[in-house]
């Protein structure tokens, strides 16, 4: 198996400097992260991939089994770093890739040596004394905005949407690109991310690990940011002033500083 | 009050994981379908763009939005979905249907002929059939089965026709014929009463015929030969081959079922040790081998490919004959099936025949 | 590939029709329609003339055998002209050289 074409691996900066990993969340591909890697390139061999389905991946790869779970995320994570023979990298994973980066660390040890969990989130829907910030009917809410929005990219292609024509690529033509996957991959990926439940692997963590939420994030509120936390054991918390899911984005010099000042930490 | 409180909670999400990071990415975004929360409660479907304006630095200033009423266009959209997903779901009720009818007719086909051949003392026995197009079931049939402490029936033909129909005659051939050897295992008693019940089955307008060779093996423990005796209507002869490869000739029998008295053609012959005899439907020797209709394959050519291989097991020459057809290509456009019965070479080649 | 032609034609002692081209599955049915629109009286002779038979496969022989059952039906008697090589060697290994009176051409299936 090509891992690198599977993942559409990309990596760049300084072959000599230590290996961090920047893994994208559920909604786009390894482009959400042009800002921060010119923040990394001088010092460290960044690498960037987008998961199965997301990006220019290989969608023949894709497998609705093997992604029905974080653990299938995971494993394409750990496959990556193998593949590239990654030792003691620093994983940075946005939103669901946070946790998707924790169940990595614990499957290969060796391989990833500390955790940046941006804006994680380890359960999105509400459980007994915990607060993900939705319901489960929020959850079919998004997927069924999911749908419509792609179906409204090509609304004016309404003829190829019926089957009467080849179904059509996505093409750069289409301004929207950089989130184009394939609706029924992004589907799965939604429902994997939205229903899952990690809360338990977070005690696991045995690595060095930076928190970094935003004050204002509908998708992980500050009080899911307080329980990741207070749940890794030795984990630091920095609390971006940054609205938004996305600080790598909407905050790119304060979310820079963190983790570049958490690398060095490391060293 | 944020745009995005605006949302449904599902817009929310939408918004958090592909609308702002795009607009941030972009600088842009267009004909985003969204729900906006109405006072009453009410969802208003819209369609959202928005563009970042920047200050003279580049630093972004303010995002300026438009909301499009989309109540119509999501109202189309929605039918659009719904037919997309009527017409899948014919899709994939189409291709069920169809797969049930594929598996309806392997197991029609299988019916139509043995699993396996039952072992024969002293004789070994292979068979082959190709079938012309998997969508169509097969018209030529062969079988070998007991007849009795000792004896062993064996046949092969060709129902005339092609599709259910034919279908349908080959398998009332077939069991017409392991019923009729059952109460008498004479090779020409067998024809005949297939040549009745056809008669019988279909008269009038849609005659229905078929050629078959049946045949009689008795096996004689003490020397080691097996005697042969079969009639055929209708059917190519027999190869027998020893050293080399001859026709066991049948002149003059008639396809089985379109006369009330036919004349079926008798042979008899004796299986030595390293003895094959070779039954064929015409697939094989009507098989197209040049770019004219009429340039085919032949009788000729056929004994000489099996003198070719003669001497060897009956395994061996089904295998060999069945790259022949292989080769063919296209030029074998019917159905062929191949029975090969023969007694073992004595000496140590018995036991390991390849 | 030569298209099947059939042509009609009366004589003394019958009808006879030429076949020409290929007689096959994808047109044997043909020659039945053809016969539905004959009417054949008792004691004629229906003669196929096949000098012009480029080919003939099983459902062309299938064919062969539905007119024969035809004719008798009518009490009428059937004969075939000018079997091509090819076509007199399948229906030698059928059998059916022995109950198709064989002519080597019209005029001898129609004198006698």
């Amino acid at each position: 198996m090509d891992i690198d074409r599977r993942n559409n691996v990309t990596v760049i900066g300084n072959p000599q400097g230590p290996a961090v990993v920047l893994a994208h969340g559920f909604g786009c591909d390894q482009n959400m992260w042009r800002l921060t890697v010119p923040a990394l390139v001088d010092d460290y061999r960044v690498v960037l991939f987008d998961y199965v389905g997301s990006g220019r991946s290989d969608l023949a790869a894709f497998s609705e089994d093997r992604y029905a779970s974080l653990d299938g995320y995971a494993r394409d994570v750990v496959e990556v770093c193998e593949a590239l023979d990654l030792r003691d990298a620093t994983f940075v994973g946005h939103s669901v890739s946070a946790m998707i980066g924790v169940l990595a660390a614990g499957m290969a040890p060796e391989r990833i040596g500390a955790l940046v969990m941006v804006a994680p989130s380890p359960r999105y829907i509400d459980d007994d004394g915990y607060r993900g910030g939705f319901s489960a009917e929020d959850i079919d809410e998004l997927l069924a905005s999911l749908e419509s929005n792609y179906l409204g990219w090509s609304a004016a292609m309404a003829p190829m949407i019926m089957g009467n024509e080849e179904r059509f690529e996505l093409g750069e033509e289409l301004t929207n690109s950089f989130c184009a996957t394939d609706p029924d991959m992004a589907r799965v990926f939604a429902r994997t991310t939205f229903l899952s439940d990690s809360r338990d692997d977070l005690k696991s963590v045995r690595v060095p690990t930076l928190v970094l939420e935003c004050t204002q994030d509908v998708i992980a509120p500050r009080e899911v940011g307080a329980f990741v936390h207070r749940a890794i054991p030795g984990s630091t918390l920095v609390t971006l002033d940054a609205t938004g899911h996305c600080p790598h984005l909407s905050a790119p010099e304060a979310t820079n500083e963190a983790i570049t000042g958490f690398l060095a930490s490391l060293r | 009050m944020r745009f995005t409180d605006l949302l449904t909670v599902g817009g929310k999400l939408y918004h958090e994981t592909h609308f702002a990071p795009l607009l941030r990415m972009q600088g842009e975004i267009n004909g985003i379908a969204l729900e906006i929360k109405q006072a009453g409660g009410d969802r208003l479907p819209v369609l959202i763009s928005s563009a970042v304006k920047n200050g003279s630095t580049g630093e972004p200033l303010l995002i300026r939005t438009t909301v499009f009423d989309a109540r119509d266009r999501r109202a189309y959209e929605e039918e659009l979905l719904r037919s997309r997903k009527a017409a899948e779901e014919a899709r994939k009720e189409a291709e069920a249907d169809r797969a049930r009818l594929q598996d309806a007719l392997a197991v029609l086909q299988q019916s139509l002929l043995p699993a396996t051949l039952p072992p024969v003392p002293g004789v070994e026995t292979a068979a082959h059939y190709h079938t012309a197009s998997p969508d169509r079931l097969g018209g030529d049939f062969y079988d070998v089965f007991p007849v009795d402490g000792k004896r062993f029936a064996f046949f092969l033909g060709d129902v005339c026709g092609k599709g259910p129909q034919a279908a349908a005659v080959t398998s009332l051939t077939r069991y017409t014929l392991r019923a009729a050897a059952l109460h008498d295992p004479d090779p020409v008693s067998a024809l005949t009463t297939l040549n009745k019940v056809l008669q019988e089955r279909y008269t009038g307008g849609d005659p229905r015929y078929c050629t078959a060779v049946f045949g009689v093996l008795e096996p004689a423990s003490a020397t080691g030969q097996v005697a042969v005796r079969l009639a055929a209507g209708g059917h190519p002869p027999a190869l027998r081959a020893d050293g080399t490869a001859d026709f066991l000739p049948t002149p003059g029998g008639l396809l089985v079922g379109v006369l009330p008295a036919p004349h079926f053609a008798t042979a008899t012959t004796t299986l030595g040790a390293g003895d094959t005899l070779l039954l064929y439907t015409d697939g094989l020797t009507e098989a197209r081998t040049g770019e004219d209709r009429a340039t085919l394959y032949g009788d000729e050519a056929l004994r000489d490919f099996v003198a070719g291989h003669a001497g060897k097991p009956p395994q061996a020459l089904v295998q060999a004959l069945t790259g022949l057809l292989a080769d063919f290509g296209d030029g074998l456009d019917d159905d062929t099936a191949l029975l090969a019965l023969g007694v073992p070479a004595s000496g140590p080649t018995t036991k390991n025949p390849l | 590939m030569s298209p099947l032609r059939i042509t009609t034609r009366d004589t003394a002692t019958g009808p006879v029709l030429e076949i020409t081209g290929e007689f096959d599955y994808t047109n044997a049915t043909e020659l039945r329609d053809l016969l539905g629109t004959l009417t054949l009286r008792p004691g004629r002779r229906l003669v196929l003339d096949l000098a012009g038979m480029t080919f003939c496969d099983s459902s062309g022989i299938t064919a062969l055998i539905a007119a024969r059952n035809h004719v008798h039906a009518a009490q009428a008697d059937i004969a075939l002209a000018a079997v091509p090589a090819n076509t007199l060697r399948i229906l030698r290994i059928v059998g059916l050289d022995q109950i198709f009176p064989l002519y080597p051409d019209t005029d001898a299936a129609t004198r006698s």
